[in-house]
């Protein structure tokens, strides 16, 4: 065994004891010793995913049968490396927030529970990334999928997480279903369960395709099948949705460039079709996040925003790659891993954030808000870079990301298809506005929940969190900047050269630029005139009030207004007048509803549906013995005459 | 003489097609009877015609298992099976079965009629068309017909002993299908006689609870304290 194998192998063990320990001893030192395990596992996938892309080495691994035909194996390549990398940076931020953010859970039953299933949770997700053939790789998703459902519902009292948890199950079964139907369709073809080269011809390989796009974009939370993320994320543990929406959704990122890779000639609707799902969930994603007041939601409108742009850098890839621009079809590949891989971070940071503020404050609506920086300084600073990244702003990684798909666009025009340039134009200015908006969107989020004057009681006791989950948060937030700043670098030490821009140049320079600022505005003397304190364009008012501030959902009305199409908002009135020709007016409400457009036009009829097969699938289920035998022998006498005049 | 008679395959042959003629009489009778007594006579009648088909398969081939497959026969289906069943009669004091599910006994006979086709025009596909009139080919379609009957048995009788009776007959079918054509082991024939004396055993048990009437149920289940719910 070498080095590389002891690495994964020990990573395996260390969270296997860290998800039995607290079922063992209960106490919150086990829970510690848990959470420093899962920490210590991460240390050790980091030095591996490192050295497996660094040297291009692909450890061997035996297989285990546990099955007779049915064995399961273990392999890592650059690209599972690239997504172990991924889980090991998430991972050490959220083990030390969870050390004291568990303790905040209701009872010590589910504080152990809550440790024991996000240890479970993690090494599901690793499992599934080392998988090397499809059965490990569904009995680990499965797994995965089971875990996070439990800990959706860890607060299973509420009426609103029961929704929830119901939600996310049905979705992600759903999801398993389609993999099983895209895996079992791929194994009748070549035969075998590993993962291996797919020379086919694009035709054969239609249904495996739609099966996996479909059940791995419902995992990612694509447009249309994303309604479980906003439903599930609020409900789970905040350091649970730090995890899902940044690692979950990039295991299923994965198994889709796991087969999409493996694919010698796709065709090009294969790439359209990507590029268009992508677009759509980028910009529906940030369009429905600007609607909504409660964080968690909006962050998870905001992943959905992000996986499309990852959906998109993919569709963008096997485009170019068909066209024969291999170099732009691996700067989008690598764009599309590299913002995968911001994407874990920042959101991480964001959720982990965000849960602090849940916490202090002790509710999610961001209209209840305000002030915050005053009372959470570290936090709001945490936060910040969060949003900093999120924004696409240079110096953090999310700027690089985003950078390399631009430039990616901005090479098209070798393209030759008229046609695909114009989609290519299209998504293009989709990309470009989706990107402006989630700029403004986190101006609002930060604005909102940070600045000015705190607008209820919650959030004027509010008090910053303990210093574990400071530093916590401060993990992916170092890593924000540094993967930013060192990004060629980093992706240089990989392999890649696509002649980004050196971002260590870019800071040193914006941090020169606000030091000269800083300097010249010192410099102006304005410390040495007397200085006279007043409110400015105080207009009599004598004292400012939370209630003049920006709300949330006043900061996005002008771009409700735009996007009227989008949520078709429903208004209704009431008005009471003083007299009764209806002249003078007296009072009156006015309500603004967004209805639930896919909710609506999609989940329901669908859910309808089923709901009316399955009554009547059921009558046939009376409980009676001899209706059963019944059956049996219809079928017996059906498949009597099949076989003998049809097979 | 007797030994001539034995000899002759012909006539042997043609006796077992008789006897063919009477499993079918028998399975028409457990289609429609309702007196569960002489169900069970029935039954026993057709083991026994069971019994002869293969000691006179014996007679022709020769090979010893059939002999033994008889002996078999004749021990559980004739004799043990019916006594047991004749015993859990005498203690639920039911004697008959008068209700029939989704079949009348005069349109399970049209249907029995119809199985028997089916059956005929379902192997004759998978042989070649000289085989048709020969007996092992008879033989597999009365038995693939007499494990349908026994199945229409099952679901179209209302009482736990009358299905009980279907099963058995069922499995007579398989019976006779595994002598003529399939060449099953002896022990498996062996284990299958095994589960049948287990089924009727346990038929015993769940029989005095099912085939009792309600109130009587329920007065048993409370002095064994199995269950104490409220009274409807």
């Amino acid at each position: 065994m070498s080095l590389l194998e002891a690495l994964v192998y020990g990573a395996i063990i260390a969270l296997i004891f860290g998800t039995i320990l607290p079922l063992l001893y209960r106490s919150k030192n086990t829970r510690k010793a848990s959470f420093s395990l899962s920490f210590f596992s991460s240390i050790l996938l980091l030095a591996f995913a490192g050295t497996v892309l660094y040297t291009g080495k692909e450890p061997t691994f035996p297989a285990f049968g546990f099955l007779p035909g049915l064995n399961f194996t273990m392999a890592a390549d650059r690209l599972s490396a690239g997504f172990i990398l991924l889980i090991a940076a998430v991972v050490p931020g959220v083990s030390i927030y969870s050390i004291e953010y568990v303790e905040y859970a209701k009872s010590e039953a589910r504080k152990d529970i809550q440790t024991v299933l996000t240890n479970l949770f993690i090494l599901a997700m690793l499992m599934v990334v080392l998988a090397g053939n499809m059965v490990g790789f569904l009995i680990f998703w499965e797994i995965m999928s089971l875990s996070s459902l439990m800990l959706v519902l860890h607060d299973y009292s509420s009426e609103e997480n029961k929704k929830a948890g119901i939600f996310y199950f049905i979705m992600t079964s759903l999801s398993t279903a389609f993999l099983f139907m895209g895996f079992i369709s791929l194994f009748r073809l070549t035969g075998s369960a590993e993962f291996g080269h797919l020379d086919y011809a694009a035709s054969i390989l239609t249904l495996p395709f739609l099966c996996l796009f479909i059940g791995f974009g419902i995992k990612a939370g694509l447009v249309p099948f994303h309604k479980w993320l906003p439903y599930a994320h609020p409900a789970a543990p905040s350091s649970v949705s730090a995890l899902m929406s940044g690692v979950m959704l990039k295991v299923a990122i994965y198994g889709f460039l796991r087969f999409l890779l493996s694919v010698s000639a796709p065709e090009i609707w294969w790439g359209v079709l990507i590029l268009i799902g992508g677009s759509l969930s980028a910009i529906l994603g940030v369009i429905y996040a600007f609607r909504e007041s409660d964080i968690k939601k909006l962050l998870a409108y905001s992943s959905i925003e992000n996986v499309g742009i990852i959906f998109t850098g993919i569709g963008l890839y096997l485009i170019f790659k068909l066209e024969g621009l291999e170099g732009l079809a691996m700067l989008s590949l690598v764009g599309a891993s590299f913002h995968a891989f911001n994407h874990a971070l920042f959101k991480s940071l964001l959720f982990l954030c965000a849960g602090s503020i849940v916490h202090a404050t002790g509710t999610r609506s961001i209209e209840a808000l305000g002030g915050l920086i005053k009372r959470m300084p570290r936090t709001a600073a945490l936060f910040l870079i969060g949003s900093v990244s999120i924004a696409g702003l240079p110096p953090a990684n999310g700027f690089v990301s985003e950078l390399m798909l631009f430039q990616a666009y901005f090479y098209s025009s070798a393209l030759q298809d008229p046609l695909l340039k114009v989609l290519l134009i299209i998504t293009l200015s989709v990309f470009a506005l989706t990107s402006a908006l989630v700029a403004a969107l986190f101006v609002k989020l930060f604005g909102i929940t940070f600045l000015a004057l705190p607008r209820t009681k919650c959030a004027k006791e509010a008090i910053e969190v303990p210093q574990p989950m400071l530093s916590g948060e401060a993990i992916p937030a170092a890593l924000c900047i540094l993967s930013g700043l060192f990004s060629n670098r980093i992706l240089a030490l990989f392999g890649f050269d696509f002649g980004i821009p050196d971002m260590l140049v870019i800071g040193l320079l914006l941090v020169g630029v606000c030091g000269f600022v800083w300097l010249g505005v010192r410099n102006t003397g304005f410390s040495k005139t007397p200085r006279r304190s007043k409110e400015t364009w105080g207009c009599g008012i004598l004292a400012q009030h939370p209630t003049m501030e920006y709300s949330s959902i006043g900061f996005s009305e002008p771009l409700i207004a735009i996007f009227k199409k989008i949520y078709r908002p429903e208004i209704s009135s009431t008005r009471t007048y003083s007299d009764t020709k209806e002249c003078i007016f007296k009072d009156g409400t006015t309500k603004i509803h967004f209805p639930k457009f896919f909710e609506k036009y999609l989940y329901l009829p669908v859910a309808h549906t089923v709901n009316v097969i399955s009554f009547q699938v059921s009558r046939m289920q009376n409980g009676k013995l001899g209706t059963y035998v019944f059956y049996v022998f219809i079928a017996v006498l059906t498949l009597m005459t099949f076989t003998r005049y049809f097979a | 003489m007797i030994t001539s008679f034995l000899a002759d395959q012909a006539l042997l042959e043609d006796i077992v097609r008789i006897l063919f003629v009477f499993v079918l009489i028998t399975a028409a009778f457990i289609l429609s009877t309702r007196n569960i007594a002489s169900l069970l006579t029935v039954y026993a009648v057709q083991s026994f015609l069971l019994t002869l088909i293969a000691a006179s398969l014996y007679l022709i081939e020769g090979s010893e298992k059939l002999l033994a497959m008889a002996a078999l026969t004749l021990v559980s289906k004739v004799l043990l099976i019916p006594l047991f069943i004749n015993v859990i009669g005498e203690k639920i004091k039911i004697s008959r079965d008068l209700e029939f599910n989704y079949l009348e006994p005069t349109a399970s006979l049209l249907v029995s009629m119809g199985l028997i086709m089916l059956s005929y025009v379902f192997l004759s596909g998978f042989f070649d068309e000289y085989v048709l009139g020969k007996l092992f080919f008879v033989g597999a379609v009365i038995g693939l017909s007499l494990t349908l009957m026994g199945m229409l048995v099952i679901f179209s009788r209302k009482k736990v002993m009358t299905k009980v009776i279907g099963y058995l007959t069922m499995e007579n079918g398989v019976l006779l299908f595994g002598i003529f054509v399939a060449d099953l082991p002896f022990v498996i024939e062996i284990l299958i006689v095994i589960d049948l004396m287990i089924l009727v055993l346990l038929t015993t048990i769940l029989a005095i609870g099912l085939d009792s009437t309600k109130n009587e149920y329920h007065k048993r289940l409370q002095t064994l304290k199995i269950w104490s719910g409220r009274e409807e």
